[in-house]
């Protein structure tokens, strides 16, 4: 069943079209990434599903409902920034989003405040949090009282190394417990470290949307070297099923539409053509590759 | 209803601006009051004619139970210090996001601003209570011989409230509007101390259209509670102006529920459709 479903949500800020119909589902227990770069629409995005922003066209359904506040309160989301009352302290602050939220009871409060390492300074004023104890409060805020559906933009934002590395063992977590965790980053090796599943944005327009093995995986890449590199070049360009041919020095890589790439065939073809490898590889595209790729057309 | 409340409770109650406000209230209802007591004493506590006369014109105004008309018609004048206070509430809303926030959390857009009225609301009745307090101090203290009338005139207490409302209502919405706490106080007070002002005279005086002068925003909700009686005192036309502004009354309250109802209406339709 799909936590979230987005039907052709369409927004426009003036002449900019922020996002063009744009469609997917969010599997339960899913770690959902959203991608793009800097103005891609991503933010505009989670702020509709959160009833921030009103979309011009298209519609969505959490659990299989329309959006409404009793969707939302089964959401712990943070959006953006941290965005908390200054002048109240770690505890004033979560007092008011279990009161609103409903989520958890008072004894929660001070679980999450330790999960994000918090506990010494829960009665310090807000104002006089680092940028980075901020994030980790108002991720704090969204985990209160355990939901079973998360939304995070840009979830390491502000944190040092050790913050981030914290973030991605706390998300990993949360995933095992079977949450499902919607996630905006334009960290690439973030998103391929935690994601089950990712979208990919670009000025507003999906460009792919699935499991991250699926969108990565459209291609086999079987990389290849020898001592003889011309001979073997020569070889290769013989060799049946492939899709395209990249040398990069000594290294040759041969592109194969997904699941097609044979090593074993590979490796016999070419000593029978009297070539012998000293390295054969079935490679994955990474994210950023592949993102950059997306991106970049 | 209550729960919201009490969330607004959560906000305000470790705000350092609501308990300073609350304490400037609290000093100068009183203090405008007893500034006018000490004149009103200086000029009728003498021997002389003059004193005589002017004891007869005045009479007591902080006597009950002229005291609660008296006491409401000054203390009106410092409605800018809780203002202060409601554009803040709003203001701070915008600069920390939590006007976002509180509808990410589960709050309806309209829920939002039903929390608001209620802390305007709050803030109103706040203020009464202190107009009461002092209203009921004056007329104890000032003329035992009138005691036993201090329940004439308590209409006073539910108008002081409905003009606060409605004022602090109009400074809600310039904060809700504006967004940004200076800019909104900026314009509140100008148009407040000085365009209001200005416009009610030039309609007044010069146009001879005091309907329209009795029209604006403010003049609508200070028509309720009007100048004290003893304005009346001096001469066929003054007695003829506050006669007028009497009988105005009933219909200055109708209007100041309709400007009130209209500007909260406008705060729920412009919530519901803009982004946030």
């Amino acid at each position: 069943m799909s936590v979230l479903s987005l039907q052709a949500i369409s927004k426009s800020y003036g002449p900019i079209k922020a996002l063009n119909e744009v469609s997917f589902n969010v599997p339960q227990g899913s770690v959902f990434g959203i991608l793009g770069p800097n103005g891609s629409g991503k933010t505009t995005l989670l702020s509709i599903i959160l009833d921030i922003l009103r979309q011009d066209a298209g519609s969505f359904s959490w659990f299989g409902q329309p959006g409404s506040p009793e969707t939302r309160k089964q959401i712990g989301a943070l959006l953006e920034t941290p965005n908390l009352y200054h002048y109240l302290s770690a505890v004033d602050n979560l007092q008011i989003t279990q009161a609103i939220s409903g989520r958890g009871v008072p004894a929660d409060i001070d679980k999450v405040i330790d999960i994000v390492g918090l506990t010494a300074r829960k009665k310090s004023k807000f104002s006089t949090y680092s940028l980075g104890m901020k994030q980790r409060l108002a991720i704090g805020a969204a985990l209160l009282g355990s939901p079973q559906v998360l939304v995070f933009d840009e979830p390491t934002n502000g944190l040092d190394p050790v913050g981030i590395a914290e973030i991605r063992e706390l998300i990993k977590n949360l995933a095992k417990q079977g949450k499902t965790i919607i996630m905006a980053s334009h960290l690439l090796d973030e998103v391929e470290k935690v994601c089950t599943h990712v979208a990919i944005l670009k000025k507003g327009t999906l460009l792919t949307a699935g499991q991250v093995d699926e969108v990565l995986a459209n291609e086999d890449i079987a990389e290849v070297s020898s001592s003889q590199p011309d001979q073997l070049r020569a070889a290769l360009e013989h060799f049946p099923g492939y899709t395209s041919i990249k040398q990069d020095g000594k290294n040759i890589q041969l592109y194969f539409p997904v699941g097609t790439a044979k090593l074993e065939d590979i490796n016999r073809f070419c000593f029978e053509k009297g070539v012998a490898l000293n390295l054969l590889v079935l490679k994955k595209k990474s994210l950023e590759a592949k993102f950059f790729e997306l991106t970049n057309e | 209803m209550f729960a919201l409340l009490k969330i607004e409770w959560l906000k305000l109650k470790r705000y350092r601006a609501f308990w300073w406000m609350l304490a400037i209230v609290m000093l100068t209802y009183p203090g405008i009051n007893l500034m006018m007591y000490t004149l009103y004493d200086t000029i009728t506590s003498g021997k002389e004619m003059t004193n005589m006369l002017a004891k007869m014109l005045l009479g007591n105004p902080y006597a009950f139970p002229e005291s609660w008309h008296t006491v409401a018609y000054f203390s009106s004048y410092f409605v800018m210090l809780p203002s202060i206070l409601v554009i803040m509430l709003i203001a701070n809303e915008y600069q920390f996001r939590t006007h976002r926030q509180n509808v990410i959390d589960g709050w309806s857009r309209q829920q939002f601003i039903t929390a608001k009225m209620m802390g305007v609301l709050t803030v109103s009745i706040i203020v009464t209570i202190v107009y009461t307090l002092v209203a009921c101090a004056f007329g104890f203290a000032s003329d035992k011989m009138y005691y036993y009338r201090w329940s004439e005139q308590l209409q006073y207490i539910p108008l002081f409230l409905l003009q606060s409302f409605a004022q602090l209502s109009i400074a809600f919405l310039l904060g809700f509007l504006i967004k940004r706490a200076f800019i909104a106080l900026g314009i509140f007070v100008f148009y407040y101390l000085v365009i209001e002002n200005i416009a009610a005279s030039y309609f007044k005086y010069k146009l001879h259209l005091d309907i329209v002068a009795r029209l604006l925003p403010f003049k609508i909700s200070d028509g309720m509670i009007i100048p004290p009686a003893f304005v009346g005192h001096w001469g066929k036309d003054a007695k003829q102006g506050y006669d007028n502004a009497l009988s105005d009354v009933p219909t200055q309250i109708i209007l100041t529920i309709a400007l009130t109802a209209i500007i909260w209406y406008i705060c729920y339709t412009v919530q519901k459709k803009r982004d946030l």
